[in-house]
């Protein structure tokens, strides 16, 4: 059942593509605007180019999150959705799982504009970089996706999200810029491996909680 | 459902609490020494700790209130999450004012971004987030549910927060890393009756405040 959910959140996606593209647009509009005001010396942009990925990582998640929940609000369909006899928690991990693919599609787009616009050097270790940011993914996207499923349906949802999740989810964003820093300083993995377990607790903690509540938050 | 203060036992409650906040007041200024290079600065710690201890509890109570909200289905637990939100809402914010006054004297700047107090902070933004959704969220039997979703989360989202900071910035540790039981009696004996109070004042807080929602929401059933 969970791969049917997943394969409605994707097939609804790739039919109108209206959230990656405009994660991405949001995204690089981000990215111009860190452009036009960052104009300092490389060194220093390229210090902060972490955070500021992050950042905007966390601003494009919270368009797309809600993106993805408001077509259910659409006819009404969550609630056709949860009338179905299905475990909820499932439903839970479809938003997940097809939130982390939109959101990884997305970064993979943005990040050569990202680099490119900012004048800073790539990762020494690109493929490094790319294993640690799939998994940040995948713990922001926890957060998010249950976040979302409580601020959905109340009213004014488009601003409960972002001032729930922000606060939320701020220990993956230290643990996403200590870990790309570390990368893009070419420092030993022994010197920020720390970070990977904080983001792995974050998976696993919330992918159970999400799983559990989901199906009381949902309840009618 | 009669007012709180018309029952006499409440009455005495009130009045035996603040009885004690008087002399907690008076016993922290009258008794307590003075710490080497803290002066009256450190007076503050037994307001402080207290504070934030009750804000933490009153944390614990809010995700215990939902677990058992969820489980049983019935209201009167979102009415203990939501009085504990309140007064643990107001408790953290008390932490957060006398911190600063506190970091001022001693570490020469008001805020550093220090584990337990970035924790309190971003506890305090997400109750901020949990009062909101409360007051504009929409339908009252959602908000509920939602509510005590929410009050679980942030409490499980702790340890994860407190930890992160703690690794993001391990150079801050000019927090006093005290441990109380080694601390002289003339400091231990004041401090552990101010924390005893300050729970006695949470206790008669919570009773006070759950009083007041079941009136509110009787009047909101009978509209």
């Amino acid at each position: 059942m969970f791969l049917v959910l997943l394969k409605k959140e994707l097939y609804n996606e790739f039919r109108s593509r209206e959230l990656i593209l405009s994660m991405l647009v949001f995204g690089l509009s981000i990215i111009l605007a860190y452009a036009f005001t960052s104009d300092v010396s490389r060194v220093i942009v390229a210090n902060y180019a972490p955070g500021m990925f992050w950042a905007m990582i966390l601003f494009v998640t919270v368009l797309g999150i809600h993106r993805s929940f408001s077509y259910e609000k659409e006819m009404d369909a969550f609630s056709m959705l949860i009338a179905a006899p299905i475990d909820r928690g499932l439903i839970y991990l479809s938003k997940w799982i097809s939130g982390f693919i939109f959101l990884t599609v997305m970064e993979l787009i943005v990040t050569i504009p990202f680099f490119k616009f900012l004048l800073i050097d790539f990762p020494p270790n690109p493929l490094m970089a790319l294993g640690t940011a799939l998994f940040i993914n995948l713990a922001i996207m926890a957060v998010a996706s249950l976040v979302s499923g409580v601020a959905m349906r109340a009213r004014l949802s488009e601003v409960l999200l972002p001032v729930l999740m922000f606060p939320l989810v701020s220990p993956v964003i230290i643990a996403a810029t200590k870990i790309s820093g570390g990368i893009m300083a070419g420092d030993h993995y022994q010197l920020w491996q720390i970070w990977l377990l904080i983001i792995g607790s974050i998976i696993v903690i919330f992918g159970l909680v999400g799983y559990t509540l989901f199906d009381f938050i949902t309840e009618e | 459902m009669t007012l709180f203060f018309q029952n006499k036992t409440n009455r005495i409650w009130c009045l035996a609490v603040a009885g004690l906040l008087i002399f907690n007041v008076w016993n922290i200024v009258s008794n307590t020494p003075m710490v080497p290079d803290q002066h009256w600065a450190q007076k503050i710690f037994y307001v402080h700790v207290p504070s934030a201890w009750v804000g933490f509890l009153s944390y614990l109570v809010v995700m215990i209130a939902g677990i058992m909200f969820f489980i049983k289905g019935d209201d009167k637990w979102d009415d203990v999450g939501l009085a504990a939100a309140e007064i643990g809402t107001l408790f953290m914010a008390l932490v957060l004012i006398t911190g600063p006054i506190w970091a001022t004297p001693i570490w020469g700047k008001p805020w550093i971004w220090e584990p337990r107090l970035t924790t309190t902070l971003i506890l305090f933004l997400i109750y901020i987030g949990y009062f909101m959704m409360r007051s504009f969220g929409g339908h009252i039997e959602r908000i509920r549910r939602y509510a005590a979703a929410v009050g679980i989360i942030a409490f499980v989202d702790v340890p994860i927060i407190f930890v992160s900071v703690q690794f993001w910035v391990p150079e801050i540790q000019s927090h006093p890393q005290v441990e109380m039981a080694q601390q002289p009696s003339g400091i231990l004996i004041p401090f552990l009756l101010s924390l005893g109070i300050f729970t006695i004042l949470y206790i008669l807080m919570m009773r006070y405040r759950i009083h007041v929602i079941r009136i509110k929401n009787m009047g909101v059933e009978n509209v």
